[in-house]
């Protein structure tokens, strides 16, 4: 079984790298090169939600960031979870998709089926990381660059496991159940006000509730980007969690996914 | 002698489909564990090997699974019991261009369809050309392949399928697109296939394509196999089958029948009239040129008819005749002696106790294909009162290459002017 999984879910990017690109070119092609916007809608709704968000709960709710950040805008402070958060965000939106749009390949053409939740995690994580990168190069020029950055990519990359090991599961499963497709959209929406962005967690009256969201990974990432870029150190317990929880969800993720693939050519 | 392998060898494969009345039922029955789809079998006990080098033809009405067969060959579909053994690289054209990406230009496409047949990126540079010389795009190549007709699909489709050069080949229905002058490149092209001992899984309506290109041939039939053999052959049983309404084995439901009356062979013989017991056919005997009897005609042989009579009442008069059945209700061709003066054929009057032979030569039978039966048969003087038919037992034509239900005599002539 480990076999398996080692060869059909890890390896097969690399063995079927050319197709992978291939997928990879296609899906950039039909979100920008069909439309006149292109790139300009994709960062529209993150930048429009930047907006709204900072009027309503800095400008409004006159939301701080918390005392041991300094004295960092709300902006920023919320920018630097939001980024990374869209980017899942949209990765699990596109999830339920990703199968059903390719049904007639699937049904038709015999390719590694698994490069598919690849894809579809890999460009949003591409574009919004574009966002990310493009705010953090904007704070380094602030003076806020410090060798601790270096591990901002391998925070990302987690992130990106965790996500995929989702994505693979809701694709998947998305086939038999197509209602999964508006409870992911709900389900996206709850985790998210569920998630300190928006709010500082010291917000968070009650220390036990707060300790309670150290079971969402999410929040665990987020803290990391905002200790990484304001404060240039890493908590430990963040780290702690969000590496075994990526690895496990990006295995388990693959194995259902490579165990039930079979059924797709049934179903679909 | 080198001994072939089988490259596909298939054993006892049965596929089901779920059929579920709701969406919904799928979910209840995984929560319930309890089974609320019906079951659709779609293949029953197929098994099947071909050696490398083979190739291939699955023949059989729509519907009958032939599709399914082959997305279970090219791995699309998993088997619900059974097993499917394929070593080797297998290329499918399951339907035109479903790897295709209707934006892309034909150049781009060329690149995505291989990385789906996984073949590295360095081949498909040297193969490029090739395949776009093949597909006679033209031009076209680089214009986005929505904008192709369905022939310019195919053919490019075809062109990258065959220049991947896999090792197994499965192809549904691909010809029956292109244009005769395409089809006649991809007869060649798949006989090159063939030379270079490349395995091909094949299937098509046109018998012509799997006669030529196919070395076996399965007839898929209700999900089962109902033949298999040398494509041939196959092939005949195939056609004969589509041609005639009935199934085989009506003919024995129908035979007792036969002590009906018929106003006219292949006239419908429900107006049944009480049988005259004034004279009848006591043997029926169909026999080769030298007098032996045969159940397997040559196409385009002589066959002799033979009839024995008894003559139960004095002063009968008749006319006889022969039939070529397909079933009790279906002639192919009949002889009769109706129009024919007392002077070329004895037609009696005979009497009690006689007891004599019709017999009629037939020459240059013109059934390409089929299984049917011989009919003999008595009337009365005017040739609508018929006293006793009787069927001869079931007849068939040796296998032969060609399409269509009939054979004709023929000669060629090339002249150069």
């Amino acid at each position: 079984m480990f076999i398996t999984l080692l060869r059909e879910w890890i390896a097969t990017p690399l063995t079927h790298s050319r197709l992978f690109q291939q997928f990879t070119q296609q899906d950039f092609h039909a979100q920008f090169a069909a439309s006149i916007g292109g790139f300009l809608w994709l960062f529209l709704t993150p930048i429009v939600h930047i907006l709204i968000y900072s009027f309503v709960f800095g400008y409004i709710f006159q939301i701080r960031a918390p005392a041991e950040f300094g004295q960092t805008r709300f902006v920023i402070f919320m920018m630097i979870g939001y980024l990374p958060w869209f980017a899942f965000a949209e990765a699990m939106g596109r999830s339920t998709n990703l199968l059903l749009e390719k049904a007639p390949l699937i049904t038709k053409v015999m390719f590694p089926v698994q490069l598919l939740p690849l894809t579809g995690t890999l460009i949003p994580y591409l574009t919004h990381g574009t966002g990310f990168v493009m705010l953090l190069i904007y704070l380094a020029s602030q003076g806020l660059l410090s060798a601790g950055w270096l591990l901002l990519p391998v925070v990302f990359f987690f992130q990106f496991l965790f996500t995929l090991g989702i994505v693979a599961v809701l694709s998947a499963t998305c086939v038999f159940l197509r209602d999964l497709q508006q409870l992911v959209a709900l389900g996206v929406t709850i985790w998210f006000f569920l998630t300190p962005i928006i709010y500082p967690i010291t917000m968070i009256q009650n220390p036990t509730i707060r300790q309670w969201f150290l079971l969402n990974p999410m929040h665990n990432f987020i803290n990391l980007y905002r200790e990484i870029v304001l404060l240039g150190e890493v908590s430990a317990i963040n780290l702690q969690i969000i590496i075994p929880v990526s690895v496990i969800s990006y295995c388990l993720g693959g194995w259902l996914f490579i165990r039930i693939r079979h059924a797709f050519g049934d179903v679909l | 002698m080198k001994k072939t392998v089988p490259i596909i060898k298939v054993a006892n494969l049965h596929k089901d489909f779920r059929i579920y009345a709701r969406p919904q039922d799928r979910l209840w029955e995984i929560l319930l564990r309890r089974p609320r789809h019906q079951l659709y079998h779609v293949l029953r006990d197929i098994s099947f090997a071909v050696p490398e080098g083979k190739s291939l033809g699955i023949i059989g009405v729509n519907g009958a699974g032939k599709s399914t067969l082959l997305k279970l060959l090219a791995g699309i579909l998993q088997p619900t019991v059974g097993e499917i053994a394929v070593s080797g690289q297998v290329a499918a054209l399951l339907e035109l261009g479903a790897g295709f990406h209707p934006e892309f230009s034909g150049r781009r496409n060329i690149y995505l369809n291989a990385s789906l047949l996984g073949v590295p990126d360095d081949d498909i540079a040297t193969l490029e050309q090739e395949i776009i010389a093949f597909s006679e795009l033209g031009e076209f190549i680089d214009r986005p392949v929505k904008t192709y007709s369905s022939g310019m699909y195919v053919r490019l489709a075809f062109a990258i399928a065959t220049m991947v050069r896999p090792d197994i080949l499965v192809i549904d229905e691909a010809l029956s697109v292109g244009d005769m002058a395409f089809q006649r490149k991809c007869v060649q092209r798949m006989n090159q296939f063939r030379a270079e001992l490349k395995t091909m899984v094949f299937c098509s309506h046109s018998m012509f394509h799997i006669q030529e290109l196919c070395d076996t041939a399965i007839w898929i039939h209700m999900g089962r196999i109902r033949e298999i053999g040398d494509s041939d052959q196959v092939v005949g049983h195939y056609e004969d089958f589509c041609y005639s309404k009935k199934t085989y084995n009506s003919i024995e439901q129908d035979l007792p029948r036969t002590q009906l009356q018929e106003s006219e062979v292949g006239k419908n013989s429900d107006d049944a009239m009480p049988t005259m017991p004034d004279c009848r056919i006591s043997a029926l005997s169909v026999c080769d040129s030298d007098g032996h009897a045969v159940t397997e005609l040559e196409p385009l042989g002589s066959v002799r008819l033979e009839m024995e009579v008894e003559v139960l009442k004095d002063g009968i008069e008749g006319n006889f005749g022969f039939a070529f059945m397909k079933s009790a209700e279906e002639p192919i061709a009949s002889f009769l002696t109706t129009e024919l003066a007392e002077s070329e054929v004895e037609k009696g009057p005979f009497q009690v106790g006689d007891v004599f032979t019709v017999s009629l030569a037939v020459q240059h039978l013109a059934m390409r294909v089929g299984e049917f039966y011989v009919l003999g048969g008595l009337a009365d003087k005017s040739g609508l009162l018929w006293y006793e038919t009787r069927f001869s037992k079931q007849l068939s034509i040796k296998p032969n290459k060609g399409v269509g239900t009939l054979i004709m005599e023929s000669e060629w002539s090339v002249q150069r002017k």
